[in-house]
């Protein structure tokens, strides 16, 4: 693939502290790529993203996306590459005081010129896609928790971005919820052309949506390759880790 | 301009001392301004929040700066009257406390009790948005916290600030007249007094001071809230810290403000 890459992410270093959370990652996702990042808790994972989404400036190396150095650009320049990047937050990150309707139509309403009958639809369209739509006049308070985390997921497609950051899409879903919400990461990514990186640690979920798969170790990558290799890698970190999550499924 | 200087996003690698704290402040205090002046000129205003705010820093503000202004010009007026009316001064009782209310009472009356009602609330909201990433959702959305959040409460602080001020001023001398009026001073004597003694430019300099007073009361709290790290405790002293700093730096910047504006007077 000769193509820009969406992510590239070079030698990233994040320290906070006194701690180093981030150890030179380095990963590269191309266009229309579906890419899992696992790890146990604490590996880091929601740190790389929060630096892949400019929100937190890493100490050293360099975040392009699309061909700019998010790292290193000022907060006004990075609000225009984030309006091609969703984010779905891991504790959904709702505003509150705000609908399920109005968290939904927050982008849309501050980017784009559209009639209130067109963002209607789109927010109801997005709705739908999570399985949510009719919820439109709620407040958060009055969501579960796996709710609450679709209107997130809704709220980050609303704006129609080329790569969505997934933190942990489905921990604390139902096993059908989560399944949906594989399959719609799925699907956007085959009809839409998404680029998507989802960070998880649940593993199956991992390997029925993703092309690549990083494992993540104490703010490292220590193995990388497709989810089969993953699956069949020698690495006793990844081997103990695939043990480990497969027999808590069992449970 | 840092924006990121006010929500600290940058990796603190060090434990930071009392000094360097001091201008981390000051310096966050100082980007914030800039960034939320530019918002305020950018005409690309949050017209429904910033309504909501005015109804909230202003509106539901008026009965309780009205109530300490009235009690503060009966207080003020019964110590002054007690005084000049045995030396035969009664006639200057309603200048006394007009002035004193106009140049001094008013807005720092103002500036403390919207200190306490509005720059806590507007500190802890902001800083339970901060610590549940509701900022960074935000920021995510490609939306400046600075121009949703911080702008709307500035340009409501603005507007209201001299009009709760004007109200403080009429409450405070009305609480003063019921007060002289109790020593036997007749109203006309009492408002001939007002209109010997004050002038059109101590009612107009108090207002100045309110919107000074807005400023601080405003920038402060946002930027304690936004600023806010660690859970819920976190939130607590930042709200505390959003009062007591705004408080600290009204009471400075009231002296200040009365030497440049009233000291040749
Ligand atoms: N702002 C911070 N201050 C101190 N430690 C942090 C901060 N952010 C993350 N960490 C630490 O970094 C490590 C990785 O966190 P995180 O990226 O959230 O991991 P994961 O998402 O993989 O569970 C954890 O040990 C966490 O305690
Ligand atoms: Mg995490």
């Amino acid at each position: 693939m000769n193509e820009m890459p969406a992510i590239w992410v070079r030698n990233l270093v994040y320290q906070v502290e006194g701690k180093t959370i981030l150890k030179g990652v380095s990963l590269r996702v191309e266009q229309g790529e579906v890419v899992g990042i696992m790890g146990a808790s604490g590996s880091g994972k929601t740190t790389l993203l929060r630096c892949i989404s400019g929100l937190i400036r890493p100490t050293s190396g360099e975040v392009w996306i699309e061909g700019s150095d998010i790292a290193h650009l000022p907060e006004h320049e990075k609000m225009k590459v984030r309006l091609r990047l969703g984010i779905v937050f891991q504790y959904s990150a709702l505003f509150d005081f705000l609908t399920v309707y109005e968290n939904v139509a927050f982008g849309l309403e501050r980017h784009r010129r559209l009639l209130r009958k067109e963002i209607d639809r789109i927010v109801s369209e997005r709705l739908a896609w999570v399985g949510l739509d009719g919820t439109q006049k709620l407040y958060p308070s009055q969501l579960s928790g796996g709710m609450r985390k679709r209107v997130g997921l809704a709220r980050a497609l609303a704006i129609d971005p080329h790569i969505v950051l997934f933190d942990e899409p489905t921990s604390g879903l139902d096993p059908v919820n989560a399944y949906q919400i594989d399959q719609l990461i799925t699907r956007l990514n085959r009809e839409l052309g998404l680029t998507a990186v989802v960070v998880s640690h649940d593993v199956v979920s991992l390997m029925r949506t993703t092309d690549k798969i990083a494992m993540m170790e104490a703010g490292e990558i220590i193995a990388e390759g497709t989810p089969e290799a993953i699956r069949q890698s020698e690495h006793p970190k990844v081997q103990a880790f695939l043990k480990m999550a497969s027999s808590e499924h069992l449970e | 301009m840092r924006e990121e200087l006010v929500w600290q996003e940058e990796a603190v690698s060090e434990r930071l001392n009392a000094l360097h704290h001091t201008l981390g402040f000051i310096g966050a205090l100082w980007v914030l301004l800039i960034a939320s002046l530019r918002g305020l000129l950018s005409g690309r205003i949050e017209l429904k929040e910033t309504l909501h705010q005015m109804a909230f820093i202003g509106a539901t503000s008026v009965p309780i700066v009205a109530l300490t202004s009235a009690f503060t010009g009966a207080v003020v007026t019964l110590y002054s009257a007690s005084l000049l009316v045995d030396v035969g001064g009664g006639s200057f009782v309603g200048g006394a406390i007009s002035l004193a209310m106009a140049r001094e009472l008013a807005p720092i009356l103002t500036g403390i009790m919207v200190t306490a009602r509005c720059g806590s609330a507007i500190a802890a909201q902001l800083g339970t948005m901060k610590i549940t990433e509701q900022i960074d959702a935000l920021r995510a959305l490609a939306v400046s916290p600075v121009q949703y959040l911080v702008v709307p409460r500035l340009l409501a602080g603005l507007v209201m600030f001299p009009i709760l001020g004007t109200v403080a001023n009429f409450a405070g001398v009305m609480g003063g007249w019921v007060v002289a009026s109790a020593f036997g001073i007749t109203l006309n004597t009492f408002l001939r007094s007002i209109q010997l003694l004050t002038e059109p430019f101590d009612f107009v300099g108090g207002l100045i001071k309110t919107l000074v007073f807005a400023l601080i009361v405003v920038l402060v709290s946002c930027q304690q809230g936004l600023g806010s790290r660690g859970g819920a405790v976190g939130v607590g002293h930042a709200t505390t810290r959003a009062v007591v700093l705004s408080m600290v730096l009204i009471f400075v910047a009231n002296y200040f403000l009365a030497e440049a504006l009233f000291a040749e007077r």
